[in-house]
C-alpha cells in the first residue's frame, strides 16, 4: 500500500489537471459543426428587403445542399465562382448541371416561401425568380447585387 | 565550473536534437525541397545519435578527455559546415557529422563529470538534467535564431559556445579504465525509448502549437516552454529519497502521460493553458528520465557504455516519436483547415454584416487562406477585413473567425499530443517487467 501511494498520488495530479479541462469543454474545443441543412431553419421577421433577399439565398442553400446531401456551407463555397463549382462537383460524384440545378430548385422553392410568408411582395418574387433562372448561381449574388438600388 | 561547463557541453550538444524545430520552414524555402525532405534536418541527427551513441561510448571510456576534445572539434566544423551549407545535401551531412561529435561530447561528458563530481547519483543528475534543458529550450532558441538573423545563425552562433567547452579539460586527470561493460539493461532502456518518443510531443509540439499555432514570438514561447525543465529541475534536485526509484519511475510515466493528455484536452486557445500540463510533464520527466538512467547505470561497470546506451534508447525514441506524430499531425492539420473553412463560412452567412457582401468576405477569407498556405503561415484573419468598415458586426465576425481558427489549430494537435501520451504510457510495460524480475 505505501509503494503504491506514489502512484496515486501520480494519478490524481493528473486527474486535478485533466477532469478540469474536460469540465471546461477541451474535448470539444473543434471547429463548431456545421448546420443540418436538411432540419427546419426558422424564418425571421425581416426588417427590409436586404435582409429578406438574405433569408431567401440562406434557406435555398439549405434546400439545394438537402438535395444534394451536402452542408450549406460547402455549397455556398462551391457557388462562390465556376471553378469551385467544377471542383465540388467533381468532388461529390455529380455533374456540373445537376449541382447548378439543384441551387435553382432550392432557390425558387426559396423565393415562393418568402412570398407565401408575406417577406416579399409579388413583383420582387417575380424578378428575383427571373433572376435565379437566367443567370448562373456563382452569379446570382452578383445579380442581386445590382437590386441594391432596389433597398431602403 | 568544470562540471557546469561539462553539463553546457551535453545540452548543447542534445539541444542540435530539437534546435532546428522553427527552422524547418525557412530552410524548405531557401533549398526548395519537400515538406518531408526537409523534416531529415531534425530526424537525420537524432538517428545517427541513435546509431552511434554505444560506438562512441566504447571510444569515451577509453579516452574521455581526447573524446571529448575530438567531439568538440567534430562539431564545430559540421557547425560550420551546416551554417555554410550552398545546398540542402551538404546540410543533410553535415547534420549527421555534428551527430557523431556529439555522440562523443555528450558519452565523454558523463565519465569527466564522473570524475569531477565523485557521487554517481549527482553525476546521472546533471547528466540528464542537462540533455532534458538542451532539448526543452532547443526549439525556441532556435526559433528566435532564426527570427533575428536567419536559421544559419543556429549553427554559427554553436561554435564560439563549444569551442569554450574546452576549458573544461584544463588539468583534468582521466581515471583507469573500467571492467568489461557487460550486457545493457533492456527493459530501462525499452522504457526509456518510450518515454522519449513521448518527450517528444512535449518538446515540439508545444512549441509548434505556440509558434506556429497560435502565433506567439519564438522569445515568447521560449519563455512560456521554460516551466517543464525547470519543474524537472526542481523535481530532480528535490526527488525525495524515500521514494523508491522504480516507484519513482512508474509515477513519472504517469504524470507525463498525464500532462500530454491535458494538452490534448485543453479547452482554450492561449499559453496560460500550457501550464499545469507543462509542470506535470516536467516533473514526470524529472522522475521518469532520471530514474530509468539510474537503473541502467546502476550497478554497471562500465558508466560510460550504459549511458551511451541510453542516449542511443532516447534518441531512438525521438526518431519513433518524429517518425509517428508528423505524418498524424499533418493529416490532421488538413482535415481541421477544411473544418475551419466549413465552419468560417457559417459565421459569415450567419453573422450580421449587410447580406450582400457575404459572399466577397467568405472570398476574401479563402484567399488569405490560400495565401497562408503558400507562404507555410497562419491565416491573419484581420487582412482579409482590411477594406472593410471597423464597426461592431465585422468586429464580431472577425473574433468568430480566430475563434474557429483557434480551435482547428487546437483540435488538429489534440490527436498526436495523445498519441505521444500513449507512447510515453507504454513504458509502463517494461517497467512493470523490471518489477516483476526484482521483486
Amino acid at each position: 500500500m505505501k509503494r503504491a501511494l506514489p502512484l496515486l498520488v501520480a494519478v490524481g495530479l493528473a486527474a486535478a489537471v485533466l477532469v478540469p479541462y474536460l469540465a471546461l469543454g477541451g474535448a470539444s474545443f473543434e471547429p463548431t459543426p456545421v448546420a443540418d441543412p436538411c432540419a427546419f431553419r426558422e424564418w425571421r421577421d425581416p426588417g427590409d428587403l436586404e435582409e429578406a433577399l438574405e433569408q431567401i439565398a440562406l434557406s435555398a442553400l439549405d434546400g439545394a445542399a438537402c438535395e444534394l446531401g451536402v452542408s450549406r456551407e460547402d455549397l455556398v463555397l462551391a457557388v462562390r465562382n465556376e471553378e469551385a463549382l467544377e471542383e465540388f462537383a467533381d468532388e461529390h460524384g455529380i455533374s456540373r448541371e445537376d449541382a447548378e440545378q439543384a441551387v435553382r430548385d432550392g432557390m425558387l422553392r426559396a423565393v415562393d416561401d418568402a412570398e407565401e410568408a408575406g417577406a416579399i411582395g409579388e413583383s420582387v418574387a417575380s424578378l428575383a425568380r427571373r433572376v435565379v433562372e437566367s443567370v448562373p448561381p456563382w452569379l446570382v449574388l452578383e445579380t442581386l447585387e445590382s437590386l441594391e438600388f432596389l433597398l431602403p | 565550473m568544470r562540471a557546469a561547463l561539462l553539463g553546457l557541453g551535453v545540452g548543447l550538444a542534445l539541444a542540435d536534437s530539437s534546435i532546428v524545430t522553427l527552422a524547418l520552414p525557412e530552410i524548405l524555402g531557401e533549398f526548395d525541397v519537400s515538406i518531408t525532405n526537409v523534416a531529415w534536418v531534425l530526424t537525420s541527427f537524432n538517428l545517427v545519435l541513435a546509431a552511434l551513441a554505444v560506438p562512441a561510448a566504447y571510444i569515451a571510456r577509453r579516452r574521455p578527455r581526447e573524446a571529448f576534445a575530438v567531439g568538440i572539434v567534430v562539431f564545430v566544423g559540421a557547425s560550420l559546415a551546416c551554417g555554410l551549407a550552398p545546398e540542402f545535401e551538404v546540410l543533410l551531412g553535415a547534420r549527421c557529422v555534428q551527430a557523431v561529435g556529439a555522440a562523443l561530447i555528450v558519452t565523454a561528458a558523463l565519465d569527466l563529470l564522473s570524475t569531477t563530481l565523485g557521487s554517481d547519483v549527482r553525476t546521472i543528475g546533471v547528466w540528464v538534467t542537462a540533455g532534458i534543458v538542451g532539448a526543452a529550450l532547443g526549439p525556441a532558441a532556435g526559433g528566435v535564431l532564426t527570427q533575428v538573423l536567419g536559421w544559419e545563425s543556429i549553427f554559427l552562433v554553436q561554435v564560439p559556445v563549444a569551442l569554450v567547452l574546452l576549458a573544461a579539460l584544463r588539468g583534468l586527470e582521466a581515471k583507469p579504465l573500467p571492467e568489461p561493460a557487460g550486457r545493457p539493461q533492456l527493459t530501462a532502456n525499452v522504457a526509456l525509448l518510450f518515454v522519449s518518443g513521448g518527450l517528444v510531443a512535449a518538446l515540439f509540439l508545444i512549441v509548434l502549437l505556440l509558434v506556429d499555432g497560435w502565433g506567439m514570438s519564438p522569445a515568447a514561447a521560449g519563455l512560456v516552454v521554460t516551466v517543464m525543465p525547470a519543474a524537472a529541475i526542481v523535481v530532480t534536485r528535490f526527488r525525495p529519497r524515500s521514494l523508491g526509484v522504480r516507484t519513482g519511475v512508474a509515477s513519472g510515466v504517469i504524470l507525463v502521460a498525464g500532462g500530454l493528455a491535458a494538452l490534448a484536452f485543453m479547452p482554450r486557445a492561449g499559453w496560460a493553458w500550457t501550464i499545469p500540463p507543462q509542470i506535470l510533464v516536467g516533473v514526470g520527466l524529472g522522475l521518469a528520465l532520471a530514474g530509468l538512467t539510474e537503473l541502467a547505470l546502476a550497478g554497471r561497470a562500465d558508466q560510460v557504455v550504459h549511458g551511451g546506451w541510453t542516449l542511443a534508447a532516447r534518441h531512438a525514441g525521438v526518431v519513433l516519436g518524429l517518425l509517428l506524430l508528423a505524418p498524424v499531425l499533418t493529416t490532421a492539420l488538413e482535415e481541421s483547415r477544411d473544418e475551419a473553412i466549413r465552419a468560417g463560412a457559417a459565421e459569415v452567412l450567419d453573422s450580421r454584416i449587410p447580406p450582400l457582401d457575404k459572399l466577397r468576405v467568405a472570398q476574401d477569407v479563402l484567399d488569405e487562406v490560400a495565401r497562408a498556405d503558400d507562404a507555410g503561415e497562419l491565416p491573419d484573419v484581420e487582412r482579409a477585413f482590411e477594406d472593410r468598415p471597423d464597426d461592431e458586426d465585422y468586429g464580431a465576425l472577425v473574433s468568430g473567425l480566430q475563434e474557429q481558427l483557434d480551435r482547428a489549430i487546437s483540435s488538429a494537435f489534440s490527436g498526436p499530443f495523445l498519441l505521444a501520451a500513449a507512447l510515453a504510457l507504454a513504458a509502463l510495460v517494461p517497467v512493470a517487467v523490471m518489477r516483476r524480475r526484482t521483486a
